[in-house]
């Protein structure tokens, strides 16, 4: 073999591990993949309405429930006792305003043959509207008072799945507070933290696949959405109120991550899904 | 695809089991030339011998990472 050959074939070989690991390198760095990602759900966080003591707890931890189904119910005798007594105060308005009707009627009769002023009857016509207004008034509230008998039932406002109940029966519950929370049944999706540097390579409409760290079977869906802001550090202040910006190497960045909201098609039976897993994806490139 | 190697938990490169095929591969080439003593007469046999383990790694992560 002659030298010339010798050093051309060395070259070839040579030349086409620059091309292989220049690809293999391109294919690391630059295709859009991450593995940084989670599967999410939608959570609904549960809060009484009224607050007051848990006397019966209807479910348990990690059960499924459907829509409308009771989760707990809440000490119901002080609403209760709050009805009745707003029912007595509708009583007496009503009456108070039967009184006052009899009273306007028998005056407009009396003001036909001028027995009486027409301002006397003017201020009984309008007691008698005050008297209907305050039993509206007294209805009205009987009817917030019902609302809230209602509101100690709490309900599932949507079908899920209930998560890390904590709440046990006795335990006092105040209003507005959440006390457990529900993750609504098909609501998962995955999101993926991909580098700044791979943004150009994604779009909306894109498949990607999706594997998961607990199953070896891979998942398909498609990207719904790209985060358009993430948190600037730069942008916190210390209490002068001057900006904390960051100090960097010259030369060395970290490629910041943005979060893509991809869509799972129907999943496999066999595969169990739970919020906040690890999952990584990589996207089709097209 | 490329995907990570779960191992206990912990998610590594898939070049952490690509490499060493690839290192296989290239230990066999190098039996096979000296067996056939094509090794002696190679220029600069390192630079082959470098290049073609980059060539296998690329073939492996082509084959391996699906496409």
């Amino acid at each position: 073999m002659g030298t010339v050959v010798r050093i051309i074939v060395t070259l070839i070989i040579v030349a086409l591990a620059v091309l292989a690991g220049r690809w293999v390198w391109e294919r690391y760095l630059h295709a859009p993949w991450t593995r940084d990602g989670r599967v999410q759900a939608h959570i609904t966080t549960i809060s009484p309405d009224v607050s007051g003591w848990v006397t019966q707890l209807a479910v348990q931890d990690n059960q499924k429930v459907e829509k409308g189904e009771l989760l707990f119910t809440i000490d119901n005798a002080r609403y209760q006792a709050a009805i009745e007594e707003q029912q007595a105060a509708v009583k007496a308005r009503e009456l108070a305003w039967q009184l006052a009707q009899h009273e306007y009627q028998r005056r407009t009769k009396l003001a036909r043959n001028n027995t009486i002023s027409q301002e006397e009857l003017e201020v009984t016509r309008i007691s008698a509207e005050q008297a209907r207004a305050e039993y509206n008034l007294a209805m009205a509230k009987l009817n917030t008072l019902q609302l809230n008998l209602q509101r100690t039932r709490v309900k599932a406002p949507q079908a899920g799945t209930i998560v890390n109940l904590d709440l046990r029966e006795g335990n006092y519950v105040s209003q507005g507070k959440p006390v457990l929370s529900l993750v609504r049944r098909g609501s998962f999706y995955v999101t993926g933290y991909f580098e700044e540097t791979k943004l150009s390579l994604i779009h909306e409409g894109q498949r990607a696949t999706i594997k998961l760290m607990s199953s070896n079977q891979p998942l398909t869906g498609k990207v719904v959405s790209i985060g358009e802001a993430i948190a600037d550090t730069n942008i916190n202040r210390n209490e002068q109120l001057l900006p904390h910006v960051q100090q960097t190497f010259n030369w060395v960045r970290l490629a910041q991550r943005v979060p893509v909201d991809i869509e799972l098609d129907p999943v496999p039976e066999n595969v169990r899904l739970v919020a906040g897993t690890t999952a990584s994806i990589h996207l089709n490139e097209q | 695809m490329l995907e990570e190697v779960a191992v206990g938990g912990m998610l590594f490169s898939p070049l952490i089991v690509f490499i060493p095929i690839a290192f296989v591969f290239s230990v066999v080439t190098r039996f096979a030339l000296f067996k056939t003593g094509t090794y002696q007469k190679l220029w600069r046999p390192a630079w082959c011998e470098v290049s073609l383990f980059v060539c296998y790694l690329a073939i492996v992560v082509l084959i391996a990472g699906g496409y």
